[in-house]
């Protein structure tokens, strides 16, 4: 997996890892089960600090996306086959999401075209066989 | 002595061809330690300066070969390495000046002006890590080995008093300790150079933005490459320890100019060392592009100039890395804002410095 930050930009870096981590497990780029570097590793080869990473990598573990063992390392939990998640993760999942419509809606952008780009980012996640 | 005195004849021209070339070798986002974006790597101001650069270091090693070959009957053997480090400082003084020009124009034409800069990482690098090359120090050990067995065959017959190399060929008293010290430092090259390619092994590799995966892919051959390279050049540095030591235990008689023979294997290595690091260049920027670009970039190499200081030393508290791609010629160099890197630079001086001091010490 490709892992891009931008150390300048204006989102936090820990943000940033944990996005990106959550983008290619929906993807189908990090399936359940594959390992992901140490902190330690992807600390250094992202050039920033340790507890950054850690940051991320706690993150993800509270949302039960990531098991972290002491020997196993960093182990995808979940992706898109892993079933439906607790309802009320969904509840809390949807307020964020009105907050990200609600900004393309509050510059103008058609309704149509909000439900094209849901399509298109849909389109690019790995859903399992049979699902539509 | 006359083997002493070619060496020297050698490296003042191998440095020379060595420093002239280096650009060539480097990745060409980073002429003369100046991050540029991958569209600027051919701006006329970077070639006028890699031109520049050439004829003046080509200059000043044609006078400091020169110097060196008219002056080997005067002074004394430091004369040549005063030559040598001249030699450095004055293209270091052409690489300083390049880099002024080129670091000029880019903040003048602002160019890193509407990039996204970003660090990109393949974590299979860490998932599926690359292999260190163990079987390559089979000849090396072999080597030790080697000089062990003879030594230990030779001991019993050798005279009272050994005349060891070194300036004058000095006379000690036999001992295990004065009849091996060669093999100590065998063992000492070989345990630095692998110890330090092992670490190379655990460091970050070189990725380009404008092409992650396929640069991935050029730094982990680049890495087998060098590190085979570098592991001969152990293997050939303890051939020509053994050869020497095979002098000291007077298995033959070397006279003159056929002293020098005891340095080729090490000239030999480094020959071979130089010619695979202008194969593959810095982390690999020389090798085939491969599968190519998957889509539009994410964006550019991050601007990181402000962390290298005179484009040579790497100092950035925030990086946890120990080591890093060098960024002119090829190799690592160390973060020396990593408090580890003392320690590992403390280690190397330390060991041989150590046994110096201990040797002095029981009187040798």
């Amino acid at each position: 997996m490709l892992l891009s930050v931008e150390p300048d930009g204006p989102v936090p870096i820990y943000q940033q890892i944990r996005d990106r981590i959550v983008e290619a497990i929906a993807g189908g780029r990090q399936p359940v089960g594959s390992g992901l570097p140490s902190t330690r590793q992807l600390a250094v080869d992202l050039g920033v600090n340790f507890h950054t990473v850690n940051k991320s990598y706690d993150l993800l573990r509270q949302e039960g996306l990531l098991r972290i063992g002491r020997k196993s390392g960093a182990v995808v939990q979940r992706d898109a086959g892993s079933g439906p998640p607790r309802p009320d993760w969904a509840q809390e999942w949807a307020v964020r999401l009105q907050t990200l419509l609600a900004e393309a809606a509050a510059q103008g952008l058609p309704a149509e075209d909000i439900i094209r780009y849901c399509r298109e980012a849909i389109a690019a996640f790995a859903f399992p066989e049979g699902q539509p | 002595m006359i083997a002493a005195r070619l060496t020297a004849d050698v490296i003042v021209p191998f440095v020379a061809v060595m420093l002239c070339l280096a650009p060539v070798v480097t990745r060409p986002t980073v002429p003369f330690g100046v991050r540029v974006p991958g569209e600027r790597a051919g701006a006329p101001v970077i070639r006028q300066e890699r031109r520049a650069y050439l004829w003046r270091t080509a200059a000043v090693g044609a006078c400091c070969t020169v110097a060196v070959v008219l002056l080997q009957n005067y002074g004394s053997w430091w004369l040549t390495r005063i030559i040598l480090l001249l030699e450095v400082a004055a293209d270091l003084g052409c690489y300083w000046l390049a880099r002024q020009k080129i670091t000029a124009a880019k903040a003048a034409e602002d160019w890193y002006a509407g990039h996204r800069q970003i660090v990109v990482t393949d974590t299979t690098w860490r998932t599926d890590p690359p292999r260190f090359p163990v079987r390559w120090l089979i000849p090396a050990l072999v080597v030790i080995a080697v000089t062990v067995v003879v030594g230990t065959l030779r001991y019993p017959d050798l005279p009272a008093r050994l005349t060891v190399a070194g300036r004058g060929g000095r006379q000690v008293p036999k001992s295990v300790v004065t009849a091996f010290a060669v093999v100590v430092g065998q063992v000492y090259v070989t345990a630095v150079w692998t110890g330090m390619m092992l670490l190379v092994y655990r460091s970050r590799p070189d990725i380009e933005a404008a092409d992650p995966a396929a640069s991935t892919r050029r730094y982990r051959r680049f890495l087998a490459a060098v590190t085979r390279a570098v592991l001969t050049l152990v293997a050939l540095v303890n051939l020509s320890l053994l050869l020497v030591a095979l002098r000291n235990w007077q298995v033959y008689r070397l006279t003159g100019a056929a002293s020098a023979l005891l340095v080729l294997p090490f000239v030999v290595g480094l020959l071979v060392l130089a010619a695979v690091s202008f194969r593959v260049g810095q982390g690999g920027s020389r090798l085939p592009g491969g599968a190519g670009g998957r889509g539009p970039a994410a964006g550019t190499d991050r601007d990181d100039d402000r962390f290298w200081k005179a484009g040579l030393i790497y100092v950035n508290r925030d990086d946890p890395a120990l080591l890093v791609g060098s960024r002119f010629g090829v190799g690592w160099t160390f973060n020396v804002a990593n408090p580890t890197a003392w320690l590992v630079i403390a280690a190397i001086v330390a060991v041989p410095a150590g046994l110096i001091a201990i040797s002095a010490a029981v009187g040798l």
